[in-house]
């Protein structure tokens, strides 16, 4: 009944079907929608943030969506920039995704505010020695950037596309695209940055400080990179998803290694620059404030020396080394094992740097917080996820997002 | 930029004698009454119950019956930041300028109106001085006859602190103004919970200067950011450089270990090296 | 139609620029923004013209000075008075937070009756007639000697009023609540035969040695206390603390020896023994001043009072003993305190006496920097009240309670229900007497009781007519000064804003009650307001207290050197055990005072609620405290929901582990536990230990001495 809608020659599932789909994922949304209400209406006491939580799993969930949208910027700046053409075929996708998490992350962060409807302050009355002022400028510009890398895609939409000024309007855009992707990578950079610099610019608070270079702690270099280093992983790892549940081949075994090559090699010079940093920090920084490096791994119910070595091998070395073998990566197993580990832990990193932040004493006779978030909070975090189900559902169903899916799927098109 | 008629900036600065500090509540109270605090039904979450005055109850961790307790009154530190500048762990980070370091006093500010409530500035401020208003604050039907026009009620949704009565300075400031001085004199300038204390155990004044209480209580080094010269004096995490301008005395040793972080057997070396040490 | 580049960029940009021109967006963001800055449901407090009020706190003997800061006439905010001269200019947290008991919704706003288990508004009129008419009844009834009256303080002209009614009425059933000033009176008589008072010239005193008093956790005037002691650390005075718990007081003092529970009279035993076998008291004293008793209380001391011994009985170690007796002997102006905790409970004979006796030994009665005995606030110049036939008979009936203590008063009406009527004024015996259920069945079998009272607290909850006060900031009232005070002032309170409720000064509540009943009774009363009533009682003073606010009635030390009778001493009285054997009460369970945590006649106020620690309410559950080692024993860690149990009853708490109270010792906060249902700040958070200790009375005195009282614990 939507067939009209449907690219040319692909094969969907049929639309009841769909729907079904949609309308359970939607449910999901709306309870959502239900808890972001509840924050808005009756406030942010709603949440088991607390004083000592301010940042909790919102922050977390921002931060990470963040970065696992990273791909976006990243595979742009490849392909655009850099020129390596072959990325054309997963750049739709990488923008979709980007798209969604950016979209994601402005949400909650108009939830996560206590005052909403004043938040547009933050350009107004801008601080340009917080790291948030320069957050919020280069996320919002970025995503109007991401959006205007995503309308080209929209309206390649086979109605759409019948339209004339439309059909124009797209040919136009993507005439101009690669100054709009260097300007999203630039901004990019950036706010990813900026968001490490969050972090890393809290002198009162050794857990999360750093040193760095001019105005940027180590961290902002370091969000970035790994930024840039993990979203790959992410948008290979909605790819495999899509491949598994449309049991389809969607993109050539070529780029999908290519992205991971390049995405493995990212990981390994990040990791080693983390690990540089996490030493350094250890040995250096911590200490001058007074604190060793077991004070912030102790004495607290949660937060021990396993979720380091998480972050930095299971989810660092061990990704690093299987995409940087051709072996390892070329194995469909590992690959797997590869970007899902990969995005576990730059998420796990965002972890770390927002709630053991928080969770860290500073004070000598202060204690270790500890925070179980409410329902609400989890409610909000899962709406973006639904969200973005349902609209790259139906990015997929209704827009040619993959350019290879009719060669690859030649024997099953009607 | 205000100044006095020495041409000098004004930083004011609070002293608190721990050793006479009885942590009775006085003060805590006293800053909720002449700022218009709301409070809750249930107040017993500390992590959500707004106490611009908070007085901590530290020990020395041995056990019975060598143990000892202190407590440690922790107002706003009212940070000079990273050289003493102004930049404050907090108000570097504040988004939207919705708190500032006026140079003219060494205050830091906070203006609710301006403030969207994103909490950065708490998670950088090391003190948990600052308190969100999770809630719509609520005062039982009649108490709000008792609310000060003097500060303001804060609507939910917004960060709130100490603000070193910031409102009894400019009411000081006005007076000697109608009456044609330059400046206001030590006593005419107090907060709320030095002016309640019992003990006698908070003294507020100007940290720049000589002839004030607080200034002989504790000699701050103006070439080391204020750092106590007095070997008795400590402020809370000195070596984060945040340069709080609450200073703590006592005759106990483990009180001002207590202040910081060291690493084994750094105290050793630093405890009798008071002021002397330019980091 | 035909979109090249060129119109494509002018078409985005001229939407753009078209948005961004149009104000709509931009004044419905700004529009929407004002209105967060001025949420109708946040209060505006309105501005106008500053005044300052003095006045005079009530809310705990110490009386201090305040200084009320209005808006238009509206208290927006209490201060300490700088020129008062208990306070100068320090205030307690209760104080400051005065006008949340001011403005209290849940205050009684009107005179009400009961009806069944519920209470129906009545007019003042109607309020007064009903009192008047049924304690006219009962005197008619012979049986005037059956009407009592418990006042929350003895002193001042509105429990005077009380006290003259009751006469007036022909009963000798006046009462003021138990507190450590009973002690003392029973100490003073034992020990010199005079009715009077002790007070303690602490801000002088140069070596403090404190047996569990709470000297810095509301102790006597708390304010006073607080300033005497950060006086005590300029002047290099010492402070010695003996008790069982880490408390403030103990953490304030230069040395805390945590001696086992109830062996303060012990150790003040064993010192007075080394005081007197090294000859170090006072001789001049001795010569002019020591009675009867001293050569068989040398003897007696000798004998069982051992360094050694006591050592073993105390746990302090017999040199540390020794020490801190010569220490005090040899201070030019030691003084020795009892009442534990904030004295808000009288204490045994014998710990009283024990550390008075330290007292007369170094010979500092009457001395600066020593105890000062002094006589019974006597400065009202009251009338002779009218008696009639009645009345003269039925005066000759002796009291209920000989000792005058209200627990052994309330455990009598309870056992043999003879009480017909109960005045109850600004006291709060259901819950501040041990046993409060108890308490709480005996007023509920006395026929007729009337509170006067401003708040609906536990005992006015029993009562059958309520004629609601005025809170201290609406009252004018004369407050003497605490006992324990040595310079003795006595405050005028006078209301610094107009009845917020239809209440009443219960001077004048007593004044319309005495006129509308006939006879001698309205005849004692020649008053037409309290106010006349207090400017005639007060005599002398009026001027001073009408002037100033105050006026200082003692500020040096009498001239007096009382003698000094060992004999009560020397009798080696036997201590007052807890309540509980030890074979089924492993744990011993104390009370915990604490400043921030009202116990007396008011519950705390919101504000001060609010600053209590989370280690000692926690949400609904009270926490108590335990040695680790204790919590080990018992199974027992931080947080864990555990059920205590004491002879008396058993309550749902938390635990919280402290390392600065003694193992097998068990501490809980007193003042916690509040049944006020109206005020949800304060009401329904912990547990009233009082339901869990039953009073022990002390056959020397006849008061409550119960210090603690066995207990076990166990997760619950």
């Amino acid at each position: 009944m939507d067939s009209a809608l449907i690219p040319k020659g692909a094969k969907r599932c049929p639309f009841p079907v769909f729907a079904l789909g949609i309308a359970v994922v939607g449910v999901v949304l709306l309870w959502g929608v239900y808890a972001m209400g509840l924050c808005w209406f009756k406030g942010l006491n709603q949440t088991n943030m607390d004083d000592y939580y301010g940042f909790a799993l919102w922050i977390w969930a921002d931060l990470a969506v963040i970065a696992i949208g990273g791909g976006a910027f990243f595979t742009g700046l490849l392909r655009y920039v850099f020129g390596i053409d072959e990325l054309k075929n997963i750049i739709n996708l990488a923008v979709v995704i980007g798209f969604i998490c950016y979209s994601s992350a402005l949400l909650i962060l108009a939830i996560d505010v206590g005052q909403p409807l004043r938040s547009w302050f933050i350009f107004w009355h801008a601080n340009v020695h917080s790291m948030l002022t320069e957050v919020a400028f280069c996320l919002s510009l970025y995503f109007s950037v991401l959006t205007i890398e995503f309308v080209p895609l929209i309206l390649e939409n086979r109605k759409l596309d019948k339209v004339p000024f439309f059909h124009n309007l797209g040919h136009n855009m993507h005439g101009v695209m690669a100054v709009f992707a260097a300007t999203g990578a630039f901004l990019s950079c950036f706010h990813q940055g900026s968001l490490g610099g969050v972090a890393g610019v809290m002198y009162g608070r050794p857990f999360a400080f750093r040193e760095g270079l001019l105005v940027w702690p180590w961290t902002f270099f370091l969000f970035t990179w790994s930024a840039a280093a993990y979203g790959p992983c992410f948008t290979l790892c909605v790819l495999k998803m899509f491949e598994k549940i449309t049991k389809k081949k969607l993109v050539k075994d070529n780029v999908v290694h290519l992205l991971a090559k390049i995405s493995g090699w990212m990981i390994t010079t990040y990791i080693i620059a983390k690990i540089i940093d996490t030493v350094y920090w250890a040995t250096v920084t911590a200490p001058s404030q007074g604190q060793t490096f077991m004070d912030f791994y102790s004495n607290n119910p949660f937060y021990g020396v396993w979720i380091l070595v998480l972050e930095i091998v299971v989810c660092g070395i061990v990704p690093a080394v299987i995409l940087t073998t051709q072996k390892f990566r070329e194995n469909r197993k590992l690959l797997l094992v590869a970007i899902i580990l990969g995005t576990f832990g730059v998420c796990l990193n965002r972890w770390v740097m927002v709630l053991q932040v928080m969770a860290a004493p500073v004070m000598t006779f202060d204690t270790w917080a500890m925070y179980i978030p409410s329902w609400q909070e989890v409610a909000t975090t899962i709406l973006p996820v639904a969200y973005g189900v349902i609209l790259i559902a139906l990015a997929y169903r209704y827009l040619p997002v993959f350019p290879q899916e009719l060669e690859l799927n030649a024997d099953q098109q009607d | 930029m205000k100044q006095d008629k020495h041409g000098k900036n004004h930083k004011f600065g609070m002293v608190v004698d721990l050793d006479k500090c009885t942590g009775c509540g006085s003060c805590m109270v006293a800053c909720m009454s002449e700022n218009n605090v709301p409070f809750k039904e249930d107040e017993s979450r500390k992590k959500d119950s707004i106490t611009w005055m908070r007085v901590y109850k530290i020990t020395n961790g041995k056990s019975f019956p060598e143990t000892e307790i202190c407590y440690m009154p922790r107002p706003c530190m009212h940070c000079g930041g990273k050289g003493d500048h102004g930049h404050s762990p907090c108000v570097s980070v504040c988004p939207a300028v919705a708190t500032d370091y006026d140079h003219s006093s060494g205050i830091v500010s906070q203006i609710y109106t301006r403030c969207f409530g994103c909490r950065y500035c708490m998670g950088a401020c090391p003190y948990h001085a600052r308190y969100f208003n999770w809630w719509d604050p609520k005062w039982p039907e009649g108490m709000e006859n008792y609310l000060s026009p003097d500060v303001s009620p804060r609507m939910r949704g917004v960060v709130e602190k100490c603000s070193f009565c910031f409102h009894r300075y400019q009411e000081a400031r006005d007076r000697a103004y109608v009456e044609e001085r330059d400046d206001i004199e030590e006593q005419e300038y107090q907060t709320a919970c030095t002016q309640a204390c019992p003990a006698g155990a908070i003294t507020f004044g100007d940290l720049n200067n000589p002839d004030h209480e607080v200034y002989q209580m504790v000699e701050p080094d103006a070439h080391n950011c204020g750092k106590p010269k007095n070997p008795k004096a400590f402020r809370l995490l000195e070596r984060l450089q945040t340069n709080p301008k609450v200073y703590y005395i006592s005759e106990r040793e483990w009180v001002r270990k207590a202040g910081d972080n060291y690493l084994e057997g750094e105290w050793e070396k630093v405890k009798n090296n008071h002021g002397n040490d330019h980091e | 139609m035909k979109v090249d580049r060129r119109s494509f960029l002018g078409l985005g940009l001229g939407a753009a620029a078209g948005v961004a021109v149009s104000p709509v967006a931009w004044k419905l963001m700004d529009d929407s923004s004002i209105w967060t800055q001025n949420w109708p449901w946040t209060p505006v407090p309105r501005d106008g013209e500053v005044t300052f009020d003095n006045t005079v706190c009530s809310l705990c003997p110490g009386n201090c000075g305040l200084s009320v800061r209005k808006i238009d006439g509206r208290p927006v905010k209490i201060e300490g008075r700088d020129d008062y001269p208990v306070n100068t200019g320090g205030v307690c947290l209760h104080g400051v937070a005065g006008l949340q008991y001011l403005y209290d919704p849940s205050r009684i706003k009107s005179p009400l009756k009961r009806i069944g288990d519920t209470f129906e508004q009545i007019s003042w009129d109607e309020a007064l007639e009903l009192v008047a008419t049924k304690l006219a009844e009962i005197r008619d009834a012979g049986k005037a000697d059956s009407i009592a009256c418990v006042t929350n303080h003895g002193m001042g002209t509105v429990p005077g009023l009380f006290q003259r009614l009751l006469t007036a009425l022909g009963s000798n059933n006046f009462l003021s609540m138990d507190t450590m000033d009973k002690a003392w009176e029973k100490t003073l008589e034992k020990m010199h035969g005079v009715h009077g008072t002790l007070g303690f010239d602490l801000e002088n005193a140069e070596f403090i040695l404190s047996f569990g008093t709470g000297f810095i956790e509301g102790w006597g005037s708390p304010v006073s206390n607080f300033k005497a002691n950060s006086s005590r650390k300029e002047r290099g005075a010492a402070l010695i603390q003996v008790e069982p718990r880490l408390s403030n007081t103990a953490a304030a003092a230069d040395t805390w020896l945590a001696a086992n529970p109830n062996t303060e009279a012990d150790l003040a035993l064993a010192m007075a023994n080394v005081i007197i076998s090294n000859n170090l008291y006072n001789t001049g004293y001795y010569v002019s001043g020591f009675g009867p008793g001293f050569d068989e209380l040398a003897a007696m001391l000798k004998e069982n009072y051992s360094p050694e011994a006591v050592a073993k009985t105390t746990g302090i170690d017999a040199a540390v003993i020794v020490d801190i007796a010569k220490r005090f002997a040899k201070s030019n102006a030691p003084v020795a305190i009892a009442g534990k905790g904030k004295g808000s409970t009288p204490g045994s004979a014998r710990e009283f006496a024990a550390v008075h006796l330290l007292n007369c030994l170094a010979g500092n009665i009457n001395t600066k920097g020593g105890a000062w005995i002094l006589s019974p606030q006597d400065y009202e110049q009251w009338p002779a009240v009218e008696m009639d036939e009645v009345a003269s008979q039925a005066i000759e009936k002796p009291a209920m309670d000989p000792a005058g203590s209200v627990a052994g008063f309330f455990a009598k009406a309870g056992a043999e229900k003879t009480v017909q009527a109960l005045l109850i004024s600004d006291a709060n015996p259901c819950y501040a007497l041990n046993d409060a259920k108890a308490i709480t069945k005996a007023v509920q079998d006395i026929p007729f009781v009337v509170s006067f009272s401003s708040f609906m607290d536990e005992t006015t909850r029993q009562a059958d007519v309520v004629l609601p006060s005025h809170t201290f900031l609406e009252r004018t009232e004369d407050l003497p000064s605490a006992a324990g005070m040595a310079r003795r002032v006595t405050g005028l309170a006078t209301p610094v804003i107009a009845p917020v409720f239809n209440t009443k000064n219960p001077g004048d509540a007593i004044l319309a009650i005495a006129k509308a009943m006939e006879g001698t009774v309205g005849e004692s009363f020649p008053w037409e307001s309290y106010e006349e009533c207090l400017e005639a009682v007060t005599g002398d003073l009026w001027s001073d207290l009408s002037d100033q606010g105050y006026a200082a009635v003692q500020e040096t030390a009498p001239a007096t050197r009382p003698s000094v009778d060992f004999s009560f001493v020397a009798q080696n009285p036997a201590p007052v055990e807890a309540e509980g054997t030890e074979a089924d009460f492993s744990l011993i369970l104390v009370p915990l005072d604490n400043v921030r945590i009202a116990t007396g006649s008011v519950a705390s106020s919101p504000f001060a609620v609010k600053t209590v620690p989370d280690t000692v309410l926690a949400g609904k559950d009270s926490l108590v405290e335990m040695n680790p080692e204790t919590a080990r024993a018992n199974k027992l860690s931080q947080g864990d929901l555990a059920v205590l149990e004491t002879p008396k009853g058993k309550a749902t708490v938390k635990v919280n582990l402290f390392e600065g109270i003694m193992p097998g010792v068990i501490g809980m906060p007193r003042g916690l536990g509040h049944a006020m249902e109206e005020n949800r700040y304060v009401s329904g958070k912990g547990v009233n230990i009082n339901e869990l200790m039953g009073p022990v009375m002390d056959a020397a005195s006849g008061l409550d001495a119960a210090w603690g009282i066995r207990a076990k614990i166990s997760r619950a």
